[in-house]
Formats: C-alpha cells, sequence, structure tokens
C-alpha cells in the first residue's frame, strides 16, 4: 500500500518456537524476525513443514501440543505478547489478530449456527448482547457479499459452498475489526476462481478496514498480485526477505529461485526434454542442528563454506535480505567466503522465464509430434452420460437426479496426455470413475483399444480394464495403512493373475526402481513416506499392470511445487518410456498445460471446450476456459503488482474507524458498508440452468442461450471444438480476461 | 426434519413389526404345543399367515398371553416388573450420564496428566469387573461389614415400593451406574479427544473464546453425538433390565422375571418379554437417530 505511513502493527524478533514430543525439541521456528506495518499485507512462503504456519500460530499463542515459545519477542502495537497471560492473550485473540484457516469445511464448527461463530468475537470482547450479537453477524456477511445474509447467518456451515464457508470464516475473523489478519492457506482447498474472489475480498476489507494481513501460502501466485512485500521460509527461518517485486524481478536466495523454477508455468525457459526443476532431498528435521546452512544439502550451488559456516539473513541493499554466502544473481560477490566467486551467475531471472512464456508451446508441439498422425485413437469417449438419483421425501424414493456427466465426449491417442480442466463438481472426477469402472455410464460408450467397454460383460470388461489404471488424489487415504509396500504394489498383479506368484518380487523390484524408490521400501508401510513418495507408490501402483492408459485425477494437487515438479517429470519420463496415456485431471491449468496434449474443459457435467493444449490456453473459446485462464493467479511482475489494491471498490474509505455505529448499538463496532455483490447464484447440478449450463455466470450470455444448448463446434478460426453461441474471437478474448464472472464462492 | 424424522419413524414400524414376525415364528417352533397353548385349540389347523395375524391382533390390543404357572397374564407380569426395572436402570442410566460426560471431558482436556491416568484406571477396573464381581464386593463391604445399604434390591411391590426404599436400593444402581459410567467415560473422552483436535476448536481459540467457552459451546456438542447413539443402543437394556444385577440383588425386574421364566420354561412370559425388549430397541435406534438430529444439523435433511 502507497500512501500510508504508518509504524509497525506486529514486529518479530528472534521468535525461536520449539516442539517437544517425546523427548524431542522440534525447533519449528529458529529464529525469525519480521516486521508488518498498518495496511501491509506480508506473504510467508516455503514448502510444507518450513515454519510458516508454526510463525503464524506463535503470535497467536495457539501451538500444538508441546509447543512452546523459547525465545524472542511478538509486540503487536506494543504490547509484548510473549510475556502475556493466558487469560490477557484471551483478549488479544480474535480482537486485534483475527485467523482465518486453510480448510473451510474444517474450520467451521458444524453444529452451530454459522451466525453465532461469526459474532463469537464481538460476544467475548465487548459483551455484545444477543440481538447485536446477530445483527453483527448479519453484517459481516453482507460485507464479505455473501447473498441473503440473514438466511446464511440462521443456517448451519454444511449449507455453505467450499467459497461461502471461507467467506463466513474471513467474517468471523473481521467481526472486530482486527488491526492484523493471518491468514494461513486461505485459498489452498478452494477453486481456481472462488480463489481469486476470495484474495481480492481480502484485499478489500484490507483497505477498508486498514488492518495488516499476513498472507501464508505454499503458492508463489497467491503472492505476487496480492503482497506489499515477501518472507519466504526455510527450515525454520527467513531465508529471503523484500518487496514482492524486488523478489520476482530476480531472487537471490537459491531456495526462492528453486522454488521459482519448479512451478509449471516457468517450463518455458528450458528445454522441454528437461522437465521441470525439482528440488532435490527434503526439507531439514528440525531436530537436529547442524553447522552451516541448512538448504546447504539441497543447494545446486552448494560449495565447503556452506557447511560450516551459518549465512545470516542480510542483502546487498536495505530492503533486500537473504541468508546465502552466494546469492543467485549476483557476480562477483562473495561474503565471508574470501574470494570466491558469486555462484548463480547464468542464472536468469524470473521476469525472463515470465516473458518467454510463449515457448513452450513450440517445445510441447516438439515432442508431442511424432504421435499425432491420424491413428486410431486409444481411447475415444463418446456420449457418455452419468446422472446420480436424488432420494427425497418420506419414502426416499428418487425424486430427481444430479447431473454429473452429461453427454461428454473425446478422443487420446496412444502415447498422449488428455488433461481435464474446471472447477470442483463440473464432474472430471466421474468421468475418471466411469472410465475405470468404479461407475457405469446410463448412456454412451468407452471405446479402449478397440472394444466398446461399457457395452461389455462384466468379466470380460474387467479383464480389459486392467489396461486402464487410476492414480488418486490423496495419496495417503488411497493406499491401506496396514499393508507393506509389497503387498499394495502385487496386489493388483493377484487380481489380474497376469504373473505367477513368485515373479511378483520381481515385479515390485522393478517398479519401485522405475519410480524412483529405493527397493528396501517393499517391507514398509505408506505412513512411513512423504507425501511425494506416496504419490510415487501410488503411480507404481497404477503402472505395475503395464496399463495402456493412467487416469490421473488430480495427482499433484495435495503436494508442495518442488515436490509437484518431481512427480510431474517422473510422470512424463515414464510416458516416453512405455508411450503411456494419460488423462489428467486437475483444477490447475498450468499443471494441466505443462502436461497436455489435449485438453477438455468441464462445466457442470458437460465439455464446453475441447482442443490443443497451447491453442486452448492462450486463445480460450469458451468464456468459461477464459475466465477460468484470467482467475489462475500468474507469476508475473509487471503492472499487477503495484495496481493500488482498492481504488474503486464500494468499501474504500468510507469507515471511519472506532466509531460508534448507530447499526448495531454497540460501544467500538464501526458500522460496516454492506458491500451486496452479485448473488451468489451457485449453479445447482440437480437443476441445471436450461439451453447452456454456464449463461448464469457468462458475461456474454443473451437470449438464445437459455433457449438453445450449444453442441460443440470448430471454432471459426481456431484449432478447438468449443460448446458456445458466440465463441470468443480475438477481439473479444482480451474482453473477458478483463470482465470478473459473477461469484459463486 | 419433518421428513427425516417419519422416514425413521416409518422405518422403526418396519422393524417392530419384524421383531413380532420372529416372536411368533419362535412360538411356533417352540417344542410342547405352545402355538395351541397360546392361540387356543381352534388354530390347530390354521395356515402360519393366519395364526400370526390372530396373535398379533391379540398382541396389539395388550394381550400377551398368559402364564400357565404362575396364572397371571403376561401382560400383569410386565406391568408389576416393567416400571421397577425402569426406576433401576433409569436412575443408575441418569447417574451415569451426569457422572460419565463430565469425567470424560475432563480426561479429554486434561490429556496425559495424572487426573487423566487415575481416572483411566478407574474406568477401566469399573469396565472390565464382571458385574456379579463388583456388586458381590460393593454388597461385602458396603452391606455386611458397614451396614451403609441393604444387601438385597427393594423387595415391596410396584414402583412406590422402590423408590420408597433408597436404603435398599443404592447398591443395585451403584452396582449399575459404575459399569454404565466406565463405558460412557470412555467413549466421551475419546470422542472429546477427536473434537479437540478439530480446527474449528482451533478457530474458537483465535476468536478469543476462553478455554470454559470453547469446550461447553464447541468441543461439548460435537463429542456428545457418539454418546448419544450408545444411549439409543443401550435402552433395549435399560427395559430389559440388567440381568445379573436383578437376580445379584435378588431385585424382581424384568431381568429377573425372563430368568425365572426361561428357567421354567414358561414359554409365554419369554415371548411376551423378547417382544416388549425387541420394540424397545426399536424405539432406542429411533431415538438415537432423533438425539443425533437434534444435536448435528449436517443430518437434518430439509434446511430450517
Amino acid at each position: 500500500m502507497s500512501g500510508q505511513p504508518s509504524g509497525p502493527v506486529l514486529e518479530i524478533a528472534g521468535l525461536h518456537t520449539e516442539i517437544r514430543r517425546n523427548g524431542a525439541a522440534v525447533r519449528a521456528v529458529d529464529g525469525v524476525s519480521l516486521t508488518v506495518a498498518a495496511g501491509e499485507c506480508l506473504g510467508l512462503v516455503g514448502e510444507s513443514g518450513c515454519g510458516k504456519t508454526m510463525t503464524a500460530r506463535s503470535v497467536m499463542r495457539l501451538l500444538p501440543a508441546g509447543g512452546v515459545i523459547t525465545a524472542g519477542s511478538v509486540v503487536l502495537a506494543g504490547t509484548e505478547l510473549t510475556a502475556l497471560s493466558e487469560r490477557n492473550m484471551q483478549t488479544i485473540r480474535g480482537n486485534d489478530v483475527g485467523m482465518v484457516f486453510q480448510d473451510p469445511s474444517s474450520s467451521l464448527d458444524p453444529t452451530m449456527q454459522v451466525g453465532r461463530q461469526i459474532a463469537e468475537s464481538v460476544v467475548v470482547h465487548r459483551g455484545a448482547s444477543r440481538a447485536a450479537a446477530a445483527a453483527r453477524a448479519v453484517e459481516m456477511l453482507s460485507l464479505v457479499k455473501i447473498a441473503d445474509p440473514e438466511r446464511v447467518a440462521r443456517g448451519y456451515p454444511h449449507q455453505l459452498s467450499g467459497g461461502m464457508r471461507q467467506r463466513a470464516m474471513i467474517a468471523a475473523a473481521l467481526a472486530c475489526e482486527p488491526r492484523l489478519l493471518i491468514a494461513d492457506e486461505p485459498t489452498t482447498a478452494l477453486d481456481v476462481t472462488t480463489q481469486r474472489d476470495i484474495l481480492d475480498l481480502i484485499g478489500d476489507l484490507r483497505a477498508a478496514l486498514g488492518m495488516a494481513v499476513i498472507l501464508v501460502t505454499h503458492d508463489l501466485g497467491v503472492i505476487a498480485g496480492r503482497t506489499e512485500r515477501v518472507a519466504v521460509m526455510y527450515g525454520g527461518r527467513i531465508v529471503e526477505q523484500a518487496a514482492t517485486s524486488a523478489v520476482f524481478a530476480g531472487p537471490r536466495h537459491p531456495y526462492t529461485e528453486a522454488l521459482f523454477e519448479a512451478l509449471p508455468e516457468m517450463a518455458s525457459s528450458q528445454p522441454a526434454s528437461r522437465g521441470l526443476y525439482s528440488i532435490p532431498g527434503r526439507p531439514p528435521d528440525l531436530v537436529t542442528r547442524s553447522p552451516g546452512c541448512s538448504f546447504a544439502q539441497r543447494c545446486r550451488y552448494v560449495r565447503d563454506w556452506c557447511a560450516t559456516h551459518e549465512p545470516a539473513l542480510d542483502g546487498d541493499h536495505p530492503g533486500h535480505g537473504y541468508a546465502c554466502f552466494f546469492p543467485v544473481g549476483v557476480t562477483g560477490r562473495a561474503r565471508g567466503a574470501g574470494g570466491q566467486d558469486g555462484a548463480g551467475g547464468g542464472v536468469t531471472p524470473v521476469s525472463a522465464w515470465v516473458s518467454g512464456r510463449g515457448r513452450q508451446a513450440a517445445g510441447r508441439a516438439a515432442t508431442a509430434a511424432p504421435a499425432s498422425t491420424a491413428a486410431e485413437p486409444l481411447l475415444r469417449v463418446s456420449g457418455l452420460v452419468k446422472d446420480y438419483p436424488v432420494a427425497g421425501g418420506v419414502l426416499g424414493r428418487r425424486s430427481g437426479a444430479v447431473s454429473a456427466v452429461a453427454d461428454v465426449s473425446f478422443e487420446l491417442l496412444a502415447g498422449q496426455t488428455f488433461g481435464l480442466v474446471g472447477e470442483s463438481g463440473s464432474g472430471k472426477t466421474t468421468v475418471a470413475r466411469l472410465l475405470v469402472g468404479l461407475e457405469r455410464p446410463d448412456a454412451g460408450a468407452i471405446v479402449f483399444d478397440g472394444a466398446d467397454l461399457a457395452a461389455m460383460p462384466a468379466r470380460q470388461r474387467r479383464q480389459r480394464r486392467s489396461g486402464i489404471q487410476l492414480m488418486f488424489q490423496d495419496s495417503f487415504a488411497s493406499l491401506d495403512p496396514r499393508m507393506r509396500v509389497k503387498s499394495i504394489l502385487s496386489e493388483p498383479l493377484a487380481i489380474h493373475q497376469t504373473v505367477r506368484r513368485r515373479g511378483y518380487r520381481r515385479q515390485v523390484l522393478r517398479i519401485l526402481d522405475e519410480v524412483g524408490l529405493p527397493a528396501d521400501a517393499e517391507n514398509q508401510y505408506a505412513r512411513e513416506f512423504s507425501g511425494g513418495q506416496r504419490q510415487r507408490l501410488a503411480l507404481a501402483r497404477a503402472l505395475i499392470q503395464r496399463p495402456a492408459l493412467i487416469v490421473a485425477d488430480e495427482p499433484v494437487s495435495a503436494l508442495d511445487v518442488s515436490v509437484q515438479a518431481q512427480i510431474l517429470n517422473l510422470m512424463r519420463k515414464l510416458q516416453r518410456q512405455y508411450e503411456l496415456s494419460y488423462l489428467f485431471i486437475s483444477h490447475d491449468l498450468s499443471v494441466i498445460r505443462y502436461m497436455a496434449d489435449t485438453i477438455g474443459v468441464m462445466y457442470l457435467g458437460k465439455l464446453v471446450e475441447t482442443g490443443p493444449a497451447e491453442e486452448i490456453c492462450t486463445a480460450p473459446g469458451h468464456p468459461y476456459t477464459a475466465s477460468l485462464i484470467a482467475a489462475v493467479p500468474a507469476v508475473v511482475t509487471g503492472p499487477e503488482m503495484t495496481r493500488p489494491p482498492l481504488a474503486g471498490t464500494p468499501l474504500a474509505g468510507t469507515l471511519s474507524a472506532g466509531t460508534l455505529s448507530a447499526g448495531t448499538g454497540q460501544p467500538g463496532m464501526a458500522a460496516l458498508p454492506g458491500a451486496s455483490g452479485p448473488p451468489a447464484a451457485g449453479p445447482d447440478p440437480a437443476h441445471p440452468p436450461s439451453g447452456c449450463r454456464f449463461r448464469l455466470r457468462c458475461a456474454f450470455a443473451r437470449d438464445v442461450c437459455a433457449e438453445q444448448e450449444p453442441a460443440l463446434r470448430p471454432h471459426a478460426v481456431r484449432g478447438q471444438l468449443v460448446a458456445c453461441h458466440f465463441p470468443l474471437g480475438p477481439a473479444t478474448a482480451g474482453q473477458v480476461a478483463g470482465q470478473t464472472m459473477p461469484s459463486i464462492a | 426434519m419433518t421428513a427425516y424424522l417419519a422416514r425413521r419413524a416409518l422405518q422403526a414400524v418396519a422393524v417392530v413389526l419384524l421383531v413380532t414376525l420372529i416372536v411368533f415364528g419362535l412360538i411356533r417352533l417352540a417344542p410342547g404345543g405352545v402355538t395351541t397353548a397360546v392361540l387356543g385349540s381352534g388354530s390347530a389347523h390354521q395356515q402360519f399367515l393366519a395364526q400370526y395375524l390372530t396373535w398379533l391382533g391379540r398382541v396389539l390390543s395388550g394381550n400377551l398371553g398368559r402364564s400357565a404357572r404362575l396364572n397371571e397374564s403376561v401382560g400383569a407380569l410386565l406391568a408389576a416388573s416393567l416400571p421397577r426395572t425402569l426406576v433401576l436402570t433409569g436412575v443408575s442410566t441418569v447417574i451415569a450420564l451426569l457422572v460419565a460426560v463430565p469425567v470424560g471431558l475432563l480426561q479429554a482436556v486434561r490429556r496425559s496428566s495424572a487426573v487423566d491416568h487415575v481416572l483411566r484406571g478407574l474406568t477401566y477396573l469399573c469396565y472390565g469387573m464382571p458385574p456379579f464381581v463388583l456388586g458381590s464386593v460393593l454388597i461385602l463391604y458396603l452391606a455386611v461389614d458397614w451396614h451403609f445399604f441393604g444387601a438385597e434390591g427393594p423387595q415391596a411391590a410396584g414402583v412406590g415400593g422402590v423408590i420408597a426404599d433408597p436404603r435398599d436400593l443404592t447398591l443395585p444402581v451403584l452396582t449399575l451406574a459404575l459399569v454404565t459410567i466406565a463405558t460412557f467415560a470412555r467413549y466421551m473422552r475419546s470422542s472429546a479427544l477427536d473434537s479437540l483436535g478439530q480446527e474449528y476448536v482451533q478457530a474458537a481459540r483465535a476468536r478469543g473464546g476462553g478455554e470454559r467457552r470453547v469446550i461447553v459451546s464447541h468441543v461439548l456438542r460435537n463429542s456428545l453425538v457418539p454418546v448419544v447413539t450408545l444411549i439409543g443402543l443401550s435402552l433395549p437394556q435399560i427395559v430389559g433390565g440388567a440381568l445379573v444385577v436383578e437376580i445379584l440383588f435378588n431385585f424382581q425386574g424384568m431381568g429377573w422375571q425372563i430368568w425365572q421364566a426361561a428357567v421354567n420354561h414358561d414359554v409365554p412370559v419369554t415371548l411376551g418379554f423378547t417382544l416388549v425388549i425387541g420394540v424397545a430397541a426399536a424405539v432406542g435406534s429411533l431415538l438415537a437417530d432423533i438425539g443425533y438430529a437434534i444435536l448435528d444439523p449436517r443430518v437434518r435433511i430439509s434446511r430450517p
């Protein structure tokens, strides 16, 4: 924020937090110092296990069992929080500092009315009466742009969508107008379009209430347009801290650089065959303290010096600090190491990678070319339909149907990847379940390897299906916790009886090696592996049958970027090796773009656009695709960075903080102007809109869209098929990107 | 909500009908011409369905048959023993709930503390000890040695006779309550631990709620859901009586009566009582469902 000079709201100095459990102490926060000014937004980034969340929880003093702040100070607006009694600390929580959690489905009490949870802090801190609390809840709900706030306040969390729950959570955190909002991965569990809405909302409220925000996230894209400053954490410490624009223009710490390079968006800067850069190894365990730089073991520029000396967080000019002896992008500069050269001279700054995004197209096309001859496709899905019955009434009879998949058709060539994108509830996962036979289609054909699986008798179908394997999103939940790896991996062999029992072990060892796991993993259990390793196991289980097609349902969405890069690279390597085909499902367009040759975009059970990946990502033909692309938080430095966060929003400048409001009659509660956004008309798959299912959220909808359902037709000038009466041409594409879609959050 | 409850009630009716069918099947299978004894000699040549319907009609009008041995109607025996049992098991269940819910909650909040360990030891002890051992120990010390309470349950007839004799009622109630407390507290502890680990509890703390507030308004209600199931499932025991305890204390309730009937091959009484307990089981699970719906809004299908 540009014009608001004021002292820091939060000053953390030398903070050390330990989690003591079973005699071992994990140094979760290991000497963190940072400040957040009033009205400022600080981004806290890093892989999981790097201490971001523990830093945030230390401020609130809400640590898990065994958590202790062992040293350092946390000063909030002049008050030293670490010295406060628990009782006094309670007067800070929710009053001066509000907190939003990651998963809106678990952070709201399922048995308590939404309104009461929102008003809880007002009741606790201001002693609000029942009526005043209820009024405040409604006021807060309209502030976070929820339609019909009275009804929502009386309802329960399960009646709200994920985005609406997160709005309610924000409303609850802000009910007392705190000076500081800590948002811990607030959008990680949400769709891109919802994510954008929520981040916009936090930005708007920040300006309206003049509060400081700490945005904890693993997603650099989220940080990009939303924060003034960034602190990158690694191993419980801040390794780089600077203005967001400075970090994006040229990261200094090799870890920050590696995080950027692991993003699928960054693939363009590298030869297509090399794959994404991934950080080898794992974050340090934080129990044993080793001398030297904690990142040394995973750093590609590591030198002898790093193993014995610990870098301090200082930098080349004020405002940009980094803890590295051999910073990236600084040539001829080496501190303390006496005469050694800086290491990262040849590395391109991020901004240069970004400008080279288009090159990715050429790289991909080159690798994909050989397969794209006009052969019989490996998989041809046509007219796929799946409805789920809805039970209702006293007798539980079928009273309607949810249309999960409605007339979906696409083709997939051998050795290629079909990427399926869409928001949650669009039917992506149902398509996956239909393909692997976990569900039976109500209509349509699934022609795999020349035979229609949907029309086959069960026994035959099962045999055929061994050629299609599924890879689940949640690798932890999909691996039996009581089975050893060797049993997990040989189970498919036993089911399909393609190999004799004696041959199991050889197969298991072979597949472990292929997915990059050590041979002694065969006797371990799933819980002994990290998230990335578990996803390797999941891939191994899918691969052991030597399938021709792997259906991967959000295989990397639960992983950190660096690990995500490892898995994506591995999947591509195996694809080249065995001419595997993937049906790759993801809500993340940049991942899909990196992996897929062809993309299908789904909306409410319909395939609204399909065609070559690059074409769709650079020149979408359907307004929905365009809005999905516009919602992706871009890792771009540029005008978006410096955009004044809130000019023109209905909230700006209407608040006089701390005034007594006539509206609620409670001292110290300012009246918040209800910024009523467009009605949150969530699409109801049980009653899809007539005509085009997207029309309610479409900026271009006209009468014909309600009357006639658009069919998938070839686009007039481009290579893709689009189901739209008014497909976007070169003239209209930009228009949509700038336009905000009515929110369904 | 209404539709949900109506659906559950319909299911309960279906279950009850099934129970009657099974009980009647048992009557038919019982040796020694029980069917004829129950239905009268005119029924001997009737089809199964006709017999069943005749019997069902009688049951519905309150005629559960007659005990030839005691020369009394089963209905009269029920009327004598059911209220006595309800006092015994009802009082001990209420006491158990009042003790177990706070105990389990305390254990969860002070997890792995000395309090938790001691209480856990005690509940394990009560849980693991058979009621006849526990009851005998209580009789030995509290009645025989120290004369605080009577060693036998109240012997006077009717509910009045039971209530009017708290000195004799104490030990059976205590024995039953201790066993029930142990079960309930263990459930409550684990379900409260579950709730305490939930993110919404953290979120409530982050709003500045004190620990007491967080526990009372967020943890308690969520933790009670599994306990409600347990209470619903224990209704057949509440109605059927605690057999062992009733025999141990010579308390003439449902359990004692069934035991007598079983020992003396008094088939009409055994079956009549079984039917009542079966109905109680159906009603119990219906009540548990209603409890769910009250505690957990996700169960209610319709919007408020």
